[in-house]
């Protein structure tokens, strides 16, 4: 009786150790009951950035809206390999397309699986026909001039925040204005709360709405330090067939800033999947090839 | 150059097995129409208000053959009404030289691209840039045209030439450039009395007509670089990182003609007389472009880790310029052009401050070796200007955003060590999508035997729309 015991304790406290190391690269891995905040969380990043995939391309249109008449817009390629080694955990490029006067603008991020290093990049400024290192942005940047920051679309890791698990629940549904229909009513979600671990940082805290079947944060809300909701982000995403395999995608995004009431919208296109991209293209190399 | 180039492509294209036709998904055009303004601020009585009234036509088309090959061109012409609308006749015989885009280079850019994943091929006219800083340190591969100055965006003054660019993956993060340009074109800088003409230029004007005005003559031999394969400049550029250190470093040489052409004094004939201390007689120059080396360095390293350097940018380049000429003589009078060695350097820091200020500081420094010779002190070669023999300039450049980045300002502050510069202040705003506004204004301080203080009576207002498509 106490082998047993202690087999099944020892059995147990292995699978929370392996659970509790890093999620694996290029492997899926699924929301199930009983899980902890922080490992409902882990998985959400691991979708988040696609470390389930070797690569992803997409095209993406920035939708800027000033006010209800007037918007502007911006579209841009993405690449990315996922690789997982060397101390990387992904590469990728972004090139803009449109409008003109940014066209060509092309911006190279290498991202380490370290969450102490920053990310490296590189610029590729038409105006200059050159390539710049530069700094990588501040977190709290605005992304491409949007109402997103630049943690919340490219640079936040499961390392940033803590968590604590308010519950399950039905998502009640987004009214998603630019698709003009209500998405994931019913759905059942992990409700978490997290909290940024800098001090002084743009938010106080998030509720995040984590859908049980994709695995991805389909909603979530910002208060300031006072406890005023201020920002919220809405991420409509997708399950994709890949070669037999349910690969949890974002396909569009929308962000409302309830102080300006200004809002934006990212929607995703033409994404493709394990096209054997090679790390090669994922060097100032490629840069160089820019013309515009 | 150019004829091999354009027949290379005729063979290339008549070789692939099926006709060929546009086909609009592999057809990619964009352009702009500009109207820019630019007003003279100080009245100095020598230049009427209006230095500027161009109109610029832009149009690039990409055209991808294949997977791996892609033709480009770019084409940009413009006018500038501003000689048509002032009615002084220094400024209007400049009007040939300066009104409009002179003989072909509207073509800006046109060439062939053969990308793989270890080689890159770029046939045609390009521009290719080197170095890390914003004033050319190792960016000395293409000639530049400085007509206006460095107001101008960089991509503007660089002038392409006809070359071969071939870069070379020798392994994941290095890469090998080499360049072989048959192609030559001289610096350009404004005609005498041109808004932005340099006083070298002005005063070798004035010269011209004294003499010619008093009998005698200024005769002036320009032997040009002749557009021969052995005439080529050729240039290598290593490329590396230094893994787990992430320090990027490059290594370059180039071996070319000097783009400048430089003034040699020939020797004087048939003196007829005497006005003031000056001979009345045939004077003999030549305007030479002279062989150089040029060996260099640069590097860039960005502080990811965790530490009180976290999220600075540290870059820098240094280059020595073996037997470029300079001028020696006495304060704004040329003597004799004689060679010399250089070592330039500059380091930048650029770091975001306040979320998203980017702030850049530049410090460089030019040295030349003979800061003397024959008893004669070296000279600035755009405004006679004793130049001291270690020349440092500070640099700082501030830019942000506003409005969902529709309202982007921007400051450049230049200084020289001898009190001289230029402050440039702009701000550029997103109308619409397509149309792009800019207003900004230009000012020069410092005296005027220096770079920047020969124009401290040329500050300028400027003004800029912009339509895309």
């Amino acid at each position: 009786m106490k082998r047993g015991l202690l087999i099944s304790i020892l059995y147990l406290g292995l699978i929370s150790i392996t659970f509790s190391q890093d999620l694996e690269y290029h492997k899926l891995y699924s929301l199930t009951d009983g899980m902890t905040a922080e490992q409902i969380m882990k998985i959400m990043y691991h979708n988040k950035y696609s470390l389930f995939a070797k690569d992803i391309t997409f095209k993406g249109e920035v939708i800027y809206i000033d006010s209800p008449t007037f918007q502007r817009k911006r579209k841009y390629k993405k690449s990315r390999i996922i690789l997982g080694k060397d101390g990387f955990s992904y590469k990728e490029l972004t090139v803009i397309t449109y409008p003109t006067e940014v066209k060509g603008l092309a911006v190279l991020v290498w991202s380490y699986i370290s969450p102490q290093k920053d990310q490296q990049v590189w610029l590729w400024l038409p105006s200059l026909k050159k390539v710049r290192k530069i700094s990588a942005s501040q977190d709290d940047d605005s992304f491409m001039g949007s109402d997103f920051t630049v943690e919340e679309v490219s640079t936040r890791r499961f390392e940033d925040e803590t968590y604590r698990l308010i519950g399950e629940k039905v998502f009640s549904g987004y009214e998603f204005d630019y698709m003009k229909k209500t998405i994931f009513k019913g759905r059942r979600c992990y409700v978490i709360e997290a909290k940024p671990k800098k001090k002084n940082w743009y938010y106080a805290k998030r509720i995040v709405w984590i859908d049980k079947e994709i695995g991805g944060n389909i909603y979530e809300e910002y208060f300031d330090k006072k406890g005023r909701l201020f920002k919220k982000i809405f991420r409509y995403w997708k399950l994709i067939d890949v070669n037999g395999k349910k690969y949890p995608t974002q396909i569009a995004l929308e962000v409302k800033d309830l102080r300006t009431n200004h809002k934006t919208i990212i929607l995703m296109e033409d994404i493709k999947y394990d096209q054997n991209i090679k790390e090669e293209y994922f060097t100032v190399k490629t840069l160089m090839r820019q013309r515009w | 150059m150019r004829k091999i180039v354009i027949l290379f492509i005729s063979l290339l294209l008549e070789n692939f097995a099926y006709p060929f036709e546009i086909k609009n998904e592999n057809f990619e055009y964009a352009g702009f129409l500009k109207t820019e303004v630019w007003l003279k601020i100080n009245n100095d009585n020598q230049h009427l208000f209006l230095s500027s009234f161009k109109n610029t036509f832009d149009l690039e088309t990409e055209y991808k053959i294949s997977e791996n090959w892609v033709f480009f061109t770019h084409l940009r012409y413009y006018y500038d009404f501003a000689y048509d609308i002032r009615n002084r006749e220094n400024f209007d015989r400049n009007q040939s030289i300066s009104g409009h885009t002179p003989r072909t280079h509207w073509l800006r850019d046109c060439y062939l691209d053969f990308n793989s994943d270890k080689l890159d091929l770029r046939l045609g006219k390009q521009q290719v840039v080197w170095g890390q800083t914003d004033i050319p340190i190792l960016d000395r591969v293409m000639p530049l045209d400085l007509s206006w100055w460095w107001l101008r965006d960089l991509e503007e003054i660089r002038i392409p030439l006809w070359m071969i660019k071939a870069e070379y993956l020798t392994s994941l993060n290095s890469t090998l450039q080499v360049l072989i340009i048959p192609d030559f074109e001289a610096n350009r800088s404004a005609p005498a009395y041109d808004t932005f003409s340099f006083r070298s230029v002005n005063a070798f004007y004035d010269f011209k007509n004294l003499m010619k005005s008093l009998g005698g003559n200024v005769i002036v031999k320009n032997y040009s670089v002749p557009k021969k394969f052995k005439n080529s400049t050729f240039g290598v550029r290593w490329r590396s990182i230094i893994p787990g250190f992430d320090l990027e470093y490059t290594f370059n040489y180039l071996y070319g003609y000097t783009y400048s052409a430089y003034t040699y004094f020939e020797g004087v004939k048939n003196i007829k007389g005497i006005f003031g201390a000056l001979p009345i007689a045939d004077y003999y120059y030549s305007r030479r472009h002279k062989r150089y080396q040029l060996f260099g360095f640069s590097f860039a390293k960005s502080f990811v880790e965790a530490g009180i350097l976290k999220g600075l940018t540290l870059k820098g380049e240094f280059c020595f310029i073996h037997k470029e000429p300079a001028y020696y003589g006495i304060s704004g009078s040329r003597v004799i052009t004689e060679n010399t060695d250089k070592y330039n350097w500059g380091l930048a820091l650029e770091r975001y401050i306040f979320t998203n200020w980017l702030v850049n500081l530049q410090l460089l420094q030019f040295r030349t070796k003979d800061f003397t010779k024959q008893g004669y002190k070296l000279l600035d070669t755009a405004t006679y200007g004793i130049q001291d023999k270690y020349e440092n300039y500070l640099i700082l450049k501030v830019m942000t955003d506003f409005m969902h980045e529709r309202l982007k300002p921007e400051l450049l502050i230049l200084w020289q060590d001898d009190n001289s510069g230029r402050i440039v202040s702009k701000v550029k705003y997103e109308l619409r999508e397509n149309i792009w506004l800019k207003l900004g204004v230009a000012h020069f301080f410092g005296e005027l035997d220096t770079p920047n203080g020969e124009f401290r009576n040329k500050d300028q207002l400027f003004f800029e729309v912009k339509y895309t498509f």
